[in-house]
């Protein structure tokens, strides 16, 4: 149902900064098949709101002139227009759309430096390496997290001993968080260290993090500070930890996974349950028949697949 | 009421979630094909998926698990009843899927490196996939239907097919809700991505529109495929889902399982033996909710509060982001209690449950030149993601299909049949509302329809269901708006018809609540391992069969089997 | 004729001083799934037509001027 009946090339450009908003709104879904050179002119539109309309319209467009007309945008005056191109210049997947975003790496507003890093993260190019490097001591803690994460998709051995002690010492936890799990992309002994001390940190998600990265890299020393973060405030955290005892099939975690087989929460009980199983010794089948009258069926469940493991394995 | 005739290769019936799927890759397989993509709403915004998806339930990532053990699991969620190549089509392909929909731009959770964030839900394997930003869906969706240059139609109501002189496809018909206008479009195939059959069952609050399931998908798809003459597939085997109370939104086990949430009787303690998502899971559901232990409540109060906000962010902005508006309307906070949970309406569904439209591994009818994908398709268990892989095979098969086959005869007389059906409502100046056939219909499946299945109220319920038959007949339509709800109640009707007539017809029980027949309670494989298929006879009236379970590709051992049988041993020693 | 019609308060309020309708503006109108909405041709603004509400909310999210406000239907809440 179209009101006015005038085409949408003529209300793009409108006196009414409402109706070209609009025009710009309806182009993505009008007959028009390349909208691309339609919407360029108006991300210099006077008005803002018309202007977070054309950024929107153009996600997805990942053509090198798209790509430099809408790194700039991160510039704009205009707080929703900022916010806008954030989240459409981190849609981006190919790494030749790298150059305009890294020219933003410099800008002194901290906002730009973090949207721009987030974009980059995904492309994976190797231009990025030194500025997210640099980037970790950034007084930003958004831009810091940015690079941390950028550093993470990077998966360069150079990173480590920087992101080791980003997880140690940042002031700010969700950085540390990020920077522990970013670590899971290497066996490399040397980040044994920062995991195990991140089990200690003062935060727990940091510390659920690093029980849960200790898993998924199978760090095998790592298993005496498993099983003290099997006695950590946040049952959660002791999930993680379980967890992790179980992957590594760790026979040293047995009496702290047999005691979390009494503990009130459920979900510990499960993960304990399950743990046992994968580290299939003998020694826990009392404390598994036991389980198999737990009051949540979960736990039923499991013990009766560990003891059907801890059987198996004995064969 | 003018009349648009249209001509096209391939007619896409549909616009939510597999169907922009299929009109892409039959444009990518053939840039010469003309293919248009037709629905009743706008495709902006369209089918189960409109408001964006949570995650996927059912993604068979390398290293989390194998095509192999995800055909065994849904083997042995749906009792044995399931055709496994279809069912290995989807998983072979759902990785690969998942990385052709991240390179389109949809965000999929990874960790910090990069890695996707799988979690597990289920004891085996790992299938869920979280969609944190899982909103642009749609969008990413519209992107590549410009990109391919499909042809959009949209607030056309498709309600027939044509066949031509073998029973193959030659066109679609139907008519446009805001101006009435007759479409017959000539084709050459169809893929009907119509979603589920949601709109059978009353929801518990009473208002006709408060389902499971996006009310759209009333079940067009499976009236007009049953018309066209294709087979439909298990159709006893209902979906039944559990829900938050009155808002009628998934109580998302899925997303808040890997978070430590869980489902809880009135106890706070956990319930469901069953592993998997089935009907033998919302039996046990049913019987904790009708049982001593009732309600039934979602519990995260347990979980910290940084764990609890990530949840409200999932939960709050995807999918149904409406809930958390519904919660604050009843002081529900998840810190603080657990939610009361309820079961939904019946409806058919494969995306979780195993019934519609029978397709084969390569999303083929049996009625050449028709495709079926999707929630209105039998291939079980496919949620989202199967929609997507089986769009793309019914679109890649539909292509070909094409290439091989000349436009057929249409039947002129068929279409001034279908032309003076849908115009009657409209002549009438005086009649029933199509208001009032719907809500009739649908309080009658809730009366004699839900299960436990009892023979005699099957009986009642087709007797009814044929007195307002005859009443439909009589339905006024004001404007063009409400003969899209006239149209869709007879489509209604002959879905509460064939729910009635599958049910009657499998005298066992299987598949938990779905089939629960309390005057054959047991388990009959020696005369029911089978599926069953509902077509048209010569009168035109519905028939039913029993069709072989087609041979296993994974074994599953005696142990597996049984796993099900064991848990209610256990659980019925218990209770003694 | 034997039609009734029955009142119902509709779940989809419009505020009237920021719907744009009467510049072209259709998006509650396109997106909602089960056709509800439309535009008074008098007022020149959007309105709820129909009580058939999923609350799904696009109406409301996809809105350029914030003028949509979906409520829960009655009878659920």
């Amino acid at each position: 149902m179209t009101i006015i009946s005038t085409s949408i090339a003529e209300r793009l450009v409108s006196e009414d900064a409402e109706v070209r908003r609009l025009a710009v709104i309806d182009l993505p879904y009008s007959d028009e098949d390349d909208i691309v050179p339609l919407v360029l002119p108006r991300l210099a539109d006077s008005d803002a709101n018309v202007r977070t309309e054309a950024v929107r319209a153009l996600e997805g467009f990942e053509e090198p002139q798209v790509v430099a007309a809408l790194a700039p945008m991160l510039l704009d005056t205009d707080p929703g227009v900022r916010e806008a191109a954030g989240l459409v210049l981190a849609e981006m997947k190919l790494s030749e759309s790298a150059g305009p975003l890294l020219a933003l790496l410099t800008e002194a507003e901290a906002e730009v430096r973090m949207l721009a890093f987030r974009a980059l993260r995904a492309l994976r190019v190797a231009e990025v390496f030194a500025p997210a490097m640099a980037a970790l001591s950034d007084p930003d803690p958004g831009v810091r997290r940015e690079a941390v994460g950028v550093l993470g998709y990077l998966r360069r051995s150079e990173a480590i001993g920087h992101l080791a002690e980003v997880a140690a010492h940042d002031p700010d936890p969700d950085v540390r968080r990020i920077a522990v799990g970013a670590l899971g992309y290497t066996t490399e002994i040397s980040v044994l260290p920062a995991l195990t001390r991140a089990l200690g940190d003062s935060a727990w998600m940091v510390r659920d993090e690093a029980a849960q990265t200790i898993g998924k890299l199978r760090m095998g020393p790592a298993i005496p500070d498993l099983v003290r973060a099997m006695q950590d405030e946040y049952w959660q955290v002791r999930v993680k930890a379980a967890r992790s005892l179980g992957l590594l099939k760790a026979a040293a975690g047995l009496p702290a996974l047999v005691e979390a087989l009494a503990h009130p929460i459920g979900n510990l009980r499960k993960e304990a349950a399950i743990a046992l199983g994968e580290v299939a010794d003998p020694r826990a089948i009392p404390a598994l028949e036991k389980a198999l009258d737990d009051a949540d069926p979960d736990v039923r469940k499991l013990s009766r697949l560990a003891l059907t493991a801890i059987g198996l394995a004995q064969k | 009421m003018k009349r648009i005739d249209l001509e096209f290769d391939l007619v896409v019936i549909g616009g939510g979630t597999g169907g922009p799927m299929a009109a892409v890759k039959a444009k990518e397989q053939n840039p010469q094909l003309k293919v248009l993509l037709i629905d009743k709403a706008h495709v902006k915004r369209s089918g189960a998926i409109s408001m964006g998806m949570d995650g996927l339930n059912n993604a068979v990532i390398p290293g989390h698990a194998t095509p192999e053990q995800y055909v065994k699991e849904i083997t042995i969620a749906n009792d044995g009843i399931v055709d496994q190549e279809a069912v290995m089509a989807y998983a072979a392909n759902s990785f690969d899927m998942i990385q052709e929909l991240d390179r389109w731009g949809v965000k999929f959770e990874k960790d910090e490196t990069g890695d996707y964030a799988v979690r597990k839900v289920h004891h085996l394997g790992s299938y869920v996939l979280p969609m944190p930003e899982g909103h642009h869906m749609k969008k990413i969706l519209y992107r590549q239907l410009k990109r391919a240059r499909v042809e959009i139609t949209n607030r056309v109501v498709v309600t027939r097919l044509l066949t031509g002189a073998s029973g193959e496809v030659v066109g679609v018909m139907g008519f446009d809700c805001r101006t009435a206008d007759f479409y017959v479009i000539r084709c050459k195939a169809a893929v009907i991505c119509t979603g589920a059959a949601g709109r059978i069952g009353l929801p518990a609050s009473g208002y006709l529109m408060g389902t499971y399931e996006n009310p759209t998908n009333c079940g067009d798809g499976h009236a007009m495929a049953f018309h066209a003459g294709a087979d439909l597939a298990n159709l006893e085997c209902f979906q039944i889902n559990p829900l938050i109370k009155d808002y009628n939104g998934p109580a998302c086990a899925y997303v808040t399982g890997p978070f430590g949430g869980f489902t809880a009787n009135s106890k706070g303690e956990r319930f469901i033996e069953c592993d998997y998502w089935s009907g033998q899971m919302m039996m046990e559901f049913y019987n904790e909710l009708e049982g001593g232990n009732g309600p039934v409540f979602l519990k995260l109060d347990h979980l910290a509060e940084e764990t609890i906000g990530e949840i409200e962010h999932i939960l709050h902005t995807n999918e149904r982001p409406s809930r958390g508006r519904f919660h604050e309307k009843r002081g529900n906070d998840y810190r603080k209690q657990m939610i009361e949970m309820h079961i939904s309406e019946i409806g058919f569904c494969s995306g979780h449950s195993a019934s519609g439209i029978w397709t084969n591994a390569r999303g083929e009818t049996s009625v050449p030149g028709l495709y079926a994908a999707g929630d209105c398709a039998s291939v079980p268990h496919n949620y989202m993601l199967g929609a997507f892989v089986y769009g793309r095979l019914c679109g890649q098969s539909a292509a070909a299909y094409c290439a091989d086959t000349a436009k057929g005869r249409v039947d002129d007389g068929a279409i001034a049949a279908e032309q003076a059906r849908i115009r009657a409502p409209l002549e009438r100046s005086d009649g029933l509302t199509p208001f009032q056939i719907e809500y009739k219909t649908r309080r009658l499946v809730n009366d004699y329809l839900q299960p436990p299945k009892i023979t005699r109220k099957y009986e009642i319920g087709l007797r009814r269901f044929d007195e307002v038959r005859e009443d439909a007949e009589a339905m006024v339509a004001t404007n063009p708006h409400e003969l899209m709800r006239a149209m869709e109640a007879h489509s209604i009707l002959d879905c509460a018809e064939m729910a009635a007539r599958a049910s009657l017809f499998r005298t066992e029980s299987r598949w938990g609540l779905y089939h629960y027949n309390v005057d054959h309670p047991d388990r009959d494989d020696a005369n029911w391992f089978c599926h069953t298929l509902l077509s048209k006879d010569a009168e035109g009236r519905m028939q039913m069969r029993k069709k072989d379970v087609e041979p296993y590709l994974v074994a599953i051992d005696e142990e597996e089997r049984n796993a099900y049988q064991r848990l209610r041993v256990a659980r019925s020693a218990e209770a003694a | 004729m034997s039609i009734a019609t029955t009142l119902t308060q509709v779940p989809v309020v419009v505020d009237e001083g920021k719907c744009i309708a009467e510049k072209g503006c259709t998006v509650c109108v396109d997106v909602c799934p089960l056709d509800v909405l439309a535009i008074d041709m008098l007022t020149k603004k959007a309105f709820m037509k129909f009580d058939e509400c999923w609350y799904c909310l696009p109406c409301e999210t996809d809105c350029p001027t914030g003028a949509v406000h979906v409520s829960i239907p009655y009878l659920l809440r």
